[in-house]
C-alpha cells in the first residue's frame, strides 16, 4: 500500500471512528427521549406530544403559546408535565384539553376532529317523502304515496320502481335482508315487504296482527321472519301463497323489554317476567336461539337412520 | 489426536454458535426487552452506515489506483528495472494452470486467448489444464484439442488428467490445482529452471486476464522485499458476461468486486481470493495446495502465513482478471446458483477452525498477531452472516412485539424513523457503487440494445431486496453445517455463456 493510501485510509478510519462516537450518544439520546444541555452538561427526561387531526394543518397552541408546526405533528423535547393543548382552524370549532406528557413518553391526540362553524346542507331529494332506507350496496330507497323510488347516494340517477304507495302509517321499523334484495317494513299493526330482485319490483303485505308488533328481524339463512308482539314472538312464512305458516315460539309473561337480536348468532334476547323459586315474580333475561346449530345439522345428518325398504341386504 | 479433534470441533462450532445466539438473542430480547434490542439496532445501524461511508471512501481509493495502473505500460516499466537481489524481469516464467473439471472450450478458449494476448513474450508463459478425470473422456478431448490448437503459441501447453479418489484428497478444486502444479514441477525440473523463477497463477477455467496483467505482475514480483514471501492478487470483475448476466447476478457479484478492491486497501486483512498469483518456490515450499478443503484460494494464504511463521502477506496489483457471472435464462434458477455460489464462499470459514489450531501449534508468531488475525476471519464472517439479519429482520422486531407500552415510549415512537434516517444516509455507498460499477462496466456487445445502460443504473433498486435476502443467508447455512459437522462438498459453479466475451 502506497504510503499515501495509508495516510488517507488513516484520515478516513479515524473520521468515522470519531464520527460513530459523536453521533452515537447523540441519536441514541433523541431516540429515548433525552435532551443534552451542553452549555451545562446536564441531560433531561423529556416527553413527546403527537397531535394530529381532521382536517390537518390547524395550528397547535400549548400553553397558550403558538407553535410553528401544524398538524398533523409530533412535538418533542417537552418537559414532563401537564400542558393545556389547544388545536384550532380558521372555519372550524377549537378543540382543547389538558393533556400530561409523561418522561421518555408519548402522549398522542390522534384522533382530533374539528367541526365545521358551518355545516353543508344539501337537499338530496325532492318532496312528497314519508320514509327512507340506505342500503349497503349506495342505494337510498324513497317511500312515497306516489310509490317507491331509488336514486344513488347522491339523489342523483332517480327511478320509480313501484306505484304501490299504500305505506302504513307511521312505520316503526325498516329492514334489509343481508342480500339487500329485500327489505321489510312495519307499523305496529301491519308488516309488509318490498321485493327488489329478482324481476319486478313487488311489495307484498305479509302479516296483520291483533296485537301490536314492536319488532321484526330476518330469520337467518330462511325465508322467514321473526316478528316480535306485545303478546308473543312468531314466525312467519314469507313464501307460499294464500295462506302462510305462522308460528308462536314463545309467549311473554308480560310486554318484553329490551328485544335485542344478535345477528351473528341467531340468537334474540329479551326480558321476561316469571315467578322465581322464592315465589317473587321478577325480570329474567332470556335468549332464544333462532339459528340452526351448524353441528346440529351435521349430527342429524349422521343419526339419520336408512328408511326401512323391507328388502333384505345382500 | 482426540485432542486436535476435539480443538478442530470447537473452532468449528464457534462461528455458527455466535450467529445463532446473536440471532436467536436478539429475537428473544425483542418479547423481553424490546428498549435493549432498540438501542442495540440504532447503535448497529449507525455502525454499519459509518462503516458503509468508510469502506466505500476505500473502495474510491482502490479505483483511483486501479484507473491510474491498469493502463500503464508495465512492461515498459519492467525493461527499467534491472536486477534485483539477483532476478531481473527477463528472468521470469508464468505459469497459468486451469484446474478444469467440465467446462468446455467455448469457456476455456477465450481465457487461453487472453493469455496470447496478454504483452508478455510467450516463449516465457507456459499453460497447464489440469482435467478431472471424473469429468469424462470428453472433457479430456476438449483439452486435447485446445492444446493442438494453442500450443504453438507458448513455451509450453501441459495437459494433466487429475485421478479420481486418490488418498487424502476430496473432491475438491485445491486437489486438482496439486495435481497440475506438480506436472508443472517435473517440466521445470527437465528444464532445470529454477522454482523461483517461476510466478504461478492459478485460475478459474473462465478467467481471462488483463493484457498488461503479466507485466504488473512481473514488475511486483521482482520489485517485492521479499517475493517468495507473498501472494499477488488481481482485482476480479465478472465481466465476462456481465451485459447479458441477470440484474441479481451481477449485483451480487458487483459486490464480490468491489470487497475486493476494498480489501486492497486493508492489505493487513488481505487474504488471496479466486484467481491469484505466486511464487513457484514458495508452493513448493509448502507443499501446494491443500486437498482436502474446499476454499483452497484462502487456504494457501494461510498455509503460506502458518509456514513462514506470519511473515506472508498479499500483495495487491491493480489490473482486472475477468470471470462470469454466475447466471442462468431465468431468476429463480439465478437465484439459487448465486446462493450455492456465495455458500461456498463463504464456506472460507472453513480457514478459522485451520488457523486457529495452526496458531495454537505455531509458536513462532507472536501472539497479539494470532489474536488480530483470529478475530479478523471470525469477524468478518460473523458480520456476513448476521449483518442483513440485523438490518432487515431484527430491526422491526421491538415494534412488532414490544406491545402497545413500548410504541409509547420515545424509543417505540423514534425507532422507525431513526432507522429510516440511518438507511437514507447509506444512499452515499449506493451512489458510489453505480458510479464505480459504470467505470468497470465493459463496452456493450452489439447484440445488446443500448437501453440497457439504462437497466445497469435502475439494477441497483433491487440491492436493498438482494441484501436483505442475499446478504446473510448463504453465509448462515455454511456456518450451521460447519457447526454441525456437516461438511460441504465442492460444488463447481456452471459456467454459461449467453453471448460473447465483453
Amino acid at each position: 500500500m502506497r504510503p499515501r493510501d495509508k495516510v488517507m485510509r488513516a484520515i478516513a478510519f479515524y473520521f468515522s471512528v470519531i464520527l460513530f462516537c459523536v453521533l452515537l450518544p447523540v441519536i441514541l439520546s433523541y431516540a429515548l427521549g433525552y435532551q443534552i444541555d451542553y452549555y451545562n452538561f446536564k441531560i433531561y427526561k423529556t416527553g413527546i406530544l403527537y397531535i394530529a387531526s381532521r382536517p390537518a394543518g390547524a395550528s397547535i397552541y400549548l400553553n397558550g403559546v403558538m407553535r410553528q408546526d401544524l398538524t398533523p405533528t409530533r412535538i418533542e423535547e417537552l418537559k414532563p408535565g401537564k400542558y393545556k393543548v389547544e388545536v384550532r382552524k380558521d372555519g372550524f370549532y377549537p378543540w382543547e384539553k389538558d393533556m400530561t406528557v409523561r418522561p421518555n413518553m408519548v402522549t398522542k391526540a390522534d384522533h382530533i376532529v374539528l367541526f365545521s362553524l358551518t355545516q353543508e346542507m344539501k337537499a338530496v331529494s325532492q318532496g312528497g317523502i314519508r320514509y327512507f332506507l340506505v342500503s349497503n350496496n349506495n342505494y337510498i330507497y324513497y317511500m312515497k304515496r306516489s310509490g317507491l323510488f331509488r336514486s344513488d347516494m347522491d339523489g342523483a340517477d332517480l327511478r320509480k320502481l313501484s306505484s304501490y304507495g299504500n305505506w302504513p302509517d307511521n312505520i316503526i321499523g325498516r329492514k334489509f335482508s343481508s342480500n339487500n334484495n329485500e327489505f321489510l317494513f312495519f307499523s305496529s299493526s301491519r308488516l309488509g315487504m318490498v321485493h327488489l330482485q329478482p324481476g319486478p319490483v313487488r311489495v307484498d303485505d305479509v302479516f296483520i296482527g291483533q296485537d301490536p308488533i314492536l319488532d321484526a328481524f330476518w330469520y337467518p339463512g330462511a325465508g322467514y321472519i321473526i316478528v316480535v308482539t306485545d303478546k308473543d314472538i312468531k314466525v312467519v312464512e314469507l313464501s307460499g301463497a294464500g295462506t302462510r305458516n305462522i308460528v308462536s315460539l314463545y309467549k311473554f309473561n308480560s310486554s318484553p323489554q329490551n328485544v335485542r337480536y344478535d345477528e351473528n348468532n341467531g340468537s334474540l334476547y329479551f326480558i321476561d317476567t316469571r315467578i322465581g323459586v322464592d315465589s317473587v315474580e321478577s325480570n329474567y333475561l332470556y335468549r332464544l336461539d333462532l339459528k340452526e346449530r351448524f353441528f346440529d345439522g351435521i349430527m342429524q345428518l349422521l343419526l339419520k337412520k336408512e328408511p326401512d325398504t323391507g328388502y333384505e341386504k345382500r | 489426536m482426540r485432542r486436535d479433534r476435539f480443538h478442530k470441533r470447537l473452532f468449528e462450532i464457534i462461528p455458527g454458535l455466535l450467529t445463532w445466539s446473536t440471532i436467536i438473542g436478539l429475537f428473544a430480547l425483542a418479547f423481553i426487552k424490546p428498549l435493549w434490542v432498540a438501542i442495540f439496532v440504532i447503535t448497529f445501524d449507525l455502525y454499519w452506515v459509518i462503516r458503509m461511508t468508510y469502506l466505500s471512501l476505500l473502495m474510491l481509493f482502490a479505483y483511483r489506483r486501479l484507473a491510474k495502473e491498469r493502463n500503464l505500460d508495465w512492461l515498459k516499466k519492467c525493461e527499467s528495472l534491472g536486477p534485483m537481489k539477483g532476478l531481473a524481469p527477463k528472468d521470469i516464467y508464468h505459469a497459468v494452470l486451469f484446474p478444469v473439471h467440465k467446462e468446455g472450450p467455448d469457456i476455456l478458449k477465450p481465457s487461453i486467448k487472453s493469455l496470447e494476448s496478454a504483452r508478455y513474450p510467450k516463449e516465457k508463459m507456459i499453460v497447464i489444464l489440469s482435467v478431472e478425470e471424473r469429468a469424462g473422456r470428453k472433457a479430456w478431448d476438449n483439452a486435447l484439442a485446445l492444446k493442438k490448437e494453442h500450443q504453438n503459441n507458448f513455451r509450453n501447453f501441459l495437459v494433466t488428467s487429475h485421478p479420481q479418489n486418490l488418498p487424502g484428497e476430496i473432491k475438491a478444486k485445491g486437489a486438482n490445482a496439486t495435481w497440475g502444479a506438480k506436472a508443472l514441477k517435473g517440466l521445470l525440473d527437465s528444464d532445470k529452471i529454477d522454482y523461483e523463477h517461476v510466478v504461478i497463477s492459478c485460475f478459474d477455467a473462465d478467467t481471462c486476464v488483463d493484457r498488461e496483467y503479466f507485466g504488473c505482475l512481473t514488475y511486483h514480483y521482482i520489485i517485492s522485499p521479499d517475493r517468495t514471501r507473498s501472494s499477488y492478487q488481481p482485482i476480479p470483475v465478472y465481466n465476462n458476461n456481465i451485459w447479458h448476466a441477470r440484474s441479481i447476478a451481477r449485483l451480487l457479484e458487483l459486490g464480490s468486486s468491489f470487497m475486493q478492491m476494498i480489501e486492497t486497501m486493508r492489505v493487513e486483512k488481505f487474504v488471496t481470493f479466486s484467481s491469484h498469483s505466486m511464487s513457484f518456490r514458495t508452493l513448493v515450499d509448502v507443499d501446494y495446495w491443500p486437498l482436502d478443503m474446499i476454499s483452497d484460494d484462502s487456504v494457501i494464504y494461510w498455509k503460506c502465513f502458518l509456514h513462514f511463521n506470519g511473515s506472508y502477506s498479499v500483495v495487491p496489483i491493480y489490473v482486472t482478471v475477468s470471470m462470469d457471472v454466475a447466471t442462468e435464462a431465468g431468476i429463480l434458477p439465478t437465484i439459487i446458483k448465486q446462493y450455492k455460489q456465495k455458500r461456498r464462499w463463504a464456506w472460507g470459514v472453513e480457514n478459522f477452525p485451520y488457523i486457529a489450531i495452526g496458531f495454537m501449534r505455531n509458536k513462532k508468531i507472536p501472539f497479539i498477531v494470532k489474536v488480530r488475525r483470529s478475530f479478523n476471519v471470525l469477524e468478518s464472517h460473523y458480520t456476513w452472516a448476521v449483518w442483513a439479519i440485523i438490518v432487515t429482520f431484527i430491526a422491526p422486531l421491538p415494534i412488532i412485539f414490544g406491545g402497545g407500552l413500548f410504541r409509547q415510549t420515545a424509543m417505540g415512537y423514534n425507532l422507525p424513523s431513526v432507522s429510516a434516517t440511518l438507511f437514507n444516509m447509506s444512499l452515499f455507498t449506493l451512489f458510489v457503487c453505480i458510479f464505480v460499477s459504470m467505470k468497470l462496466l465493459p463496452p456493450r456487445p452489439k447484440d445488446v440494445k443500448p437501453q440497457k445502460h439504462l437497466i445497469m443504473y435502475t439494477q441497483w433498486l433491487l440491492a436493498p431486496l438482494v441484501a436483505a435476502f442475499l446478504g446473510s443467508t448463504p453465509a448462515i447455512d455454511a456456518q450451521t453445517r460447519l457447526m454441525l459437522g456437516k461438511y460441504m462438498h465442492f460444488q463447481v459453479t456452471e459456467k454459461k455463456r449467453r453471448g460473447e466475451v465483453g
